[in-house]
This record gives structure tokens, sequence and C-alpha cells, in this order.
């Protein structure tokens, strides 16, 4: 009885009150209003209480969220690339009088690792925060942003031609139109998804934004380790992703106060 | 005049391709590399299709040939697709190259030259082989991505009378042949009609060697070729060369304001054998004089350009074409994003000749033409677009004196 009287507390609270995300849901934010139950051991059970930090990965919010006496876990590990990914390059320019000047280099190294899902006090609303998305040296810096919902991505123009930044992605559509070096414009992202970013005059210019509705997702270093902190005890999924290409689920149970190892290889 | 299944097989294809429940995602999204990152390829094809508003059709040709780029090609009507490569050679010299297919006729090499770079990390290049155009801003935008409108601005495109292999006895000749660029015919040289030359011509680029700087504040490039600017070669055709240059001053980001410059001789040694008359046809130049701007800001993007351009022809009989011969382009465009996916644009174009005096009257050397594109375009996708423009055309001479065209265009890059 228990059992079906949270699942229909699961079903009917709209998505800021509590539920859990899959990766269907990432791309289809309709279906969140159905989200299903949290599994057993999952935060709700392990008594994570909502706070509101602004919107960060967990690993940058520090000890909050948890109740009185309930440790939190880690996640961390490695995702090797097999084959590291190529950036596009720039068109062939055919028509030009001489050689554009050579962009900056792109750290296409970097990866993202996320739960698939997520305890429910992980959607609660959360203060905006802001994250920085900058164009220099004809080049998206850095190429992969990691946001949660509700987060302003700053687009300043560091470089001394016009740019114009664009996405055509369902998540969010956009276009900045030109402006100057100095000159910065800002976008909010309030739908969860894959964002592709492009530059209209620059075509080899691009860089993703991976918003997530939960801050429990985390960036690798150049040498692929990654490092989610503050997860409430319980069982997960775990996915990791790299110039999109998404691993496959893989479950992970985060003791309390404990850290649980998961690698991922991908490509 | 001759419209064949094959462009529109393709045409229909490509729109069927677009729809909804076929959101062309698994499409190239960018240029493919191999050979080590030597080698890029990429490519861009597009098919355009027009109807013009007769008395006799609902759906006839362009009946003027205002969009003409010889007897058989309308720019408003076919299919085009270029293969564009650069092959990394060194770190010094690159090859780049772009294959051209037009309505599944003959792959043509549109361009093939080396790139060198002599020094690593200064923006000094020089270009040899068959070289994108030094003169003019439009020259080197002809591709339909490059192209918010669908047709060409008049000075790129707009057939005059003029032949390099064929020249008008006199002036009385020259005025018969007002407004008829697309078919012209003239006594001296080769005596089969033919198309005339545009001011400049995008369709073929010229042969030589071109040298090109970029510094902070200028872009500067110069050319030698066989050709001329409105008739650009492969092989020389009268012993001289083309000169042109070209200056681009970029004094802040959004606002580049430029200026060109070309002379070179066009006409060809077998016209003047051909008239019986000893000609050194290096004397015989087209010498032109451009300028041209834009400004683009926040959504909006302006383009103004303007061509001054003169022939020098032999003095065959009279009454005599003694004076150099003049046309006048000026054309102003602009696009505004209504929309990350919509946007819209319009660009107004007069081409004007300079008078003559013939036997009974004086006129202009060849008909006057004003046209007016307005239109928008639709990205299904980054590298997918629809655009669809109105085109209102009026001459002041030929059969077809004012004709109207609505057109449509896919266009897809890698």
């Amino acid at each position: 009885m228990r059992r079906l009287a949270i699942l229909g507390l699961g079903v009917l609270v709209p998505l800021h009150v509590g539920g859990t995300v899959s990766p269907r849901e990432w791309l289809q934010p309709a279906a969140y209003a159905i989200a299903p139950l949290p599994a057993a051991g999952t935060a709700r059970a392990a008594g994570f209480i909502p706070r509101h930090p602004a919107r960060r990965s967990a690993g940058e919010q520090g000890r909050g969220g948890l109740a009185t006496g309930v440790r939190p876990g880690v996640v961390r590990g490695r995702v090797d690339l097999r084959r590291p990914p190529v950036l596009p390059d720039r068109r062939p320019n055919v028509p030009q009088l001489g050689a554009p000047a050579a962009p900056g280099v792109t750290d296409l190294v970097r990866s993202v690792v996320y739960l698939e899902t997520a305890p429910r006090g992980a959607f609660d609303q959360n203060d905006p925060a802001r994250a920085v998305l900058d164009q220099r040296n004809e080049t998206f810096v850095p190429h992969v942003l990691a946001i949660t919902t509700g987060t302003t991505v700053d687009f300043p123009n560091s470089d001394r031609i016009y740019h114009n930044v664009f996405s055509f992605s369902k998540t969010r559509t956009f276009d900045l139109g030109r402006y100057a070096a100095g000159r910065s414009k800002s976008v909010r992202f309030d739908r969860p998804g894959i964002v592709r970013v492009f530059c209209e005059i620059h075509s080899h210019m691009n860089a993703f934004i991976l918003v997530f509705n939960h801050p429990f997702f985390a960036l690798t270093d150049r040498e692929g380790r990654y490092r989610i902190e503050n997860v409430p005890p319980g069982s997960y999924t775990v996915v990791a992703w790299n110039e999109g290409i998404a691993s496959a689920s893989r479950s992970v149970v985060v003791p309390e106060g404990g850290t649980t190892e998961i690698d991922f290889v991908l490509r | 005049m001759r419209w064949r299944r094959g462009p529109t097989a393709l045409l229909a294809t490509l729109i069927v391709g677009v729809s909804p429940s076929a959101p062309a995602q698994d499409l190239p999204s960018g240029p493919l590399v191999f050979g080590a990152g030597r080698v890029t390829v990429g490519g861009e094809a597009s098919a355009t299709f027009s109807c013009a508003s007769t008395a006799d059709d609902a759906c006839s040709d362009d009946t003027g040939f205002f969009n003409y780029s010889d007897y058989e090609r309308s720019t408003l009507r076919g299919t085009r697709f270029d293969l564009t490569a650069s092959v990394k050679a060194s770190g010094h010299v690159w090859v780049l190259a772009d294959l051209r297919v037009e309505n599944g006729r003959r792959p043509t090499p549109y361009a093939l030259y080396a790139r060198i770079r002599p020094w690593e990390r200064r923006p000094f290049d020089i270009q040899v082989g068959r070289i994108p155009p030094t003169f003019g801003s439009f020259s080197r935008r002809t591709y339909a991505n490059d192209n918010f409108l669908i047709g060409y601005p008049l000075a790129y495109q707009y057939l005059t009378s003029l032949r390099p292999d064929a020249l008008p006895a006199n002036a009385d000749e020259l005025l018969r042949m007002r407004g008829r660029g697309w078919l012209s015919s003239f006594s001296v040289g080769n005596q089969t009609p033919d198309r005339g030359l545009p001011i400049a011509n995008v369709f073929r680029w010229d042969t030589g060697v071109q040298v090109h700087i970029a510094t902070r504040l200028v872009d500067a490039a110069a050319s030698a070729t066989t050709g001329s600017l409105g008739n650009p070669l492969v092989g020389d055709d009268n012993a001289g060369r083309q000169v042109a240059g070209r200056a681009a001053l970029h004094p802040s980001p959004g606002l580049i304001v430029g200026g060109s410059i070309s002379r070179g001789p066009f006409v060809a040694r077998t016209a003047g054998a051909a008239g019986g008359v000893s000609l050194d046809t290096r004397r015989y130049t087209q010498t032109a004089v451009g300028v041209d701007a834009e400004y683009s800001r926040q959504h909006y993007l302006v383009r103004l350009e303007a061509i001054a351009s003169w022939w020098t022809l032999p003095a065959l009989g009279s009454p005599s074409l003694a004076e150099p011969l003049g046309a006048v382009a000026t054309s102003i465009e602009g696009r505004y994003k209504i929309h990350p996916r919509w946007y819209a644009g319009a660009r107004f174009d007069r081409l004007g000749f300079s008078t003559i005096t013939g036997t009974t009257h004086a006129d202009s050397w060849d008909a006057p033409v004003t046209r007016i594109e307005v239109g928008g375009g639709y990205s299904v996708q980054r590298n997918l677009h629809l655009k669809m423009t109105f085109q209102h055309n009026t001459r002041d001479g030929g059969r077809v004196r004012t004709l109207d065209l609505g057109a449509v265009q896919i266009l897809f890059w890698f």
C-alpha cells in the first residue's frame, strides 16, 4: 500500500516537486509529468531534503541538501576515449583570397558524466546561476558546458571580429545576432536537453551545452577523471557522454558517506 | 530554354526529403576530413526553379533572358553541385579545387589553384592557377549559401551585347543588339550568334597569379590573369594580361569598405583577324572600377556595390565607335533576421549604359535594366535552407521589356 501511495504521488506531482529523470525525458520534457517513481533507496528514501543553491553541479554545491546525519556519497571514475574525437574542420575556403587565420584549439577530450536518474529534491527550484561561453580565436570556450535548468549563459565576444551565435536545438532556439568585441549577450536555458551552438559567420565554430534539471553531473578533466559529489545514498544509473555519443547506462549503488567508482570507455 | 527532366526530378527528391517526418538529421553537417587531416572536402548542392507570369503561360521560363548566364542556362532554373577540396601539401602549400556540375552536365573545374604561404605566421599568400576573382565584393559570394537571395546582381550576371570574338562594324550594328545579350551577333569575327559578356563574369574563374596580404585594418590583393573581367579564361586568346587589384578596409568589426580596379584586353585575336584588319588586340581593353561597402549589426546586414566599366573597341566603320563604351551597375541589398530560422532580404539593381550615336539616332549602346528582388529564407537545419524570392525586371529595350518571376531554391552544404 505504501508503495502504491508513493507511486500515485510520483505520477501526479509536477516536476518541480519531485520525480526522476531518464535520458528520454531529458529530450522530451513533456514526459516529466509522468516521471517514474524513484527506486527504493534513492534520495527520497534516503532522506534527501531539497535545498536552494544556485544551479551548479553537485560537486560544486558543497554538502548541503541532506538531512542531518545523512552523509552523501561520491561517484567518481574515469572516461577513456578509444579514439580522440575529431573536430569538424573549416570548410575548404576556395573563394577566399588567402588562407584564413587559424582558429584556437578546441578541447574535445572532456566528457560529461551524469546520473540518469536523480533524487527527487534535485528538481526543486534553485536560485538562478550564470555561466560563460566565450568566443575567442574563432572558437567557443569551453567547447562543452554543462549547466542546470534556469542557468543564464553569457556569450561574450572576445575576438576583434564579429560572431553570430545561434542554435536551432529544440531545447533552446536562439540567434544572438552580430555584436562586436567586448560585448556580450545572454540566453537563459529553462529546459533540459542538449543544445548545439554555432556561429553563423564561422561554420567551423561549434559547442555543446548540456542542460540538466538536476545537479548530479560532472565534467571530466583532461585525463578523463570525474567526480560527482554530494550524491544522496541510493541506487542510480550513470551515463558518460562525449561529443554527441552517450555510453550505455551503468547501475551503481552509492553507500552513505561512501565512494563508488565506475569507469567508462567511449568511442 | 530547354528544361530537362533530370533537374526536376532532383528538385522533387530534395523537396520530398525535407518533409517534417524526415528531418535530415543524418546528413553530414560539416566537411569530410581524411588523410590525417590533410584533405578536407566540402560541398554544396542547390536546386532552383522559377516561374514567370506571361500572357501565354502561368509558369513560363524567363522569356526575357534577364537571368541567363548563356543562351541555355538560367540562374533561376537548374541544379548545381559543387565539390570543394583543400589538400595540404606541406606547411606552406595547399591545393584548392572546386569541381562543379550544373544541370547534370559534365563536371568542370570551376577552381583549381595552389595557395602558397611563404611565411607560416605572416598572412601573405600567393595563389596560382584558376584563382578566385580579385575584383569586386559579390564575385566571391556566388555560392548559394553566401547569396541570401536567389538571383545575382546585374553586374555579375546580366549579359551585355558585347562579345570577345565578334565585333560590331559600326555603331548601328551595336544599337541593333540592344537588349539581346543572351544571343548577340556582329558582322566582324565569329558571326554565329552567341552570348555576350557581363561586366564581371562569375560563372568562370580566371587563370593566373594572385597575391594577398591581410593586416588588422586592410585586406589587399592583386592579380595578373589571362582573361578579362567579363571574360575569364583558362587559355589566352589575345596575348594580353589582365591586372586587377582590390583593397578592403575594416575600420570596425561590422564595416567593410572596399575598392577594386581591373584592366585587361578583351578582344580575341580571331575577331580582329576575321575582320581583315590588323588589330593589336592588346589596345582594346575592358577597364573597371568598383566600390563596395558592407555594414552589419545585430540581425541586419546591408551591402552596397557600384561598378563602372569601359570597353574600347576598334573603330571599324562609320558611324564609328571611337569612344569607349561605358556601363555602370549599382546594387544595394539587405537582409534582416526575423527569427533564428527565418530571414527576409531584398536587392535593388540598376545597370545603365553610355550613349552612342548611330546613323539615325543616339541611344544607350545596350538597354538599361532595373531589377528588384525580394524574398526570404528558412533554415530547416544549419546547413539545409529553403529560399523563396520574387523578382521584377524592367528593360528599356529588347523583345521582352518587363518580366516578373517567382523562384524557389533548396540548398544543402557540408
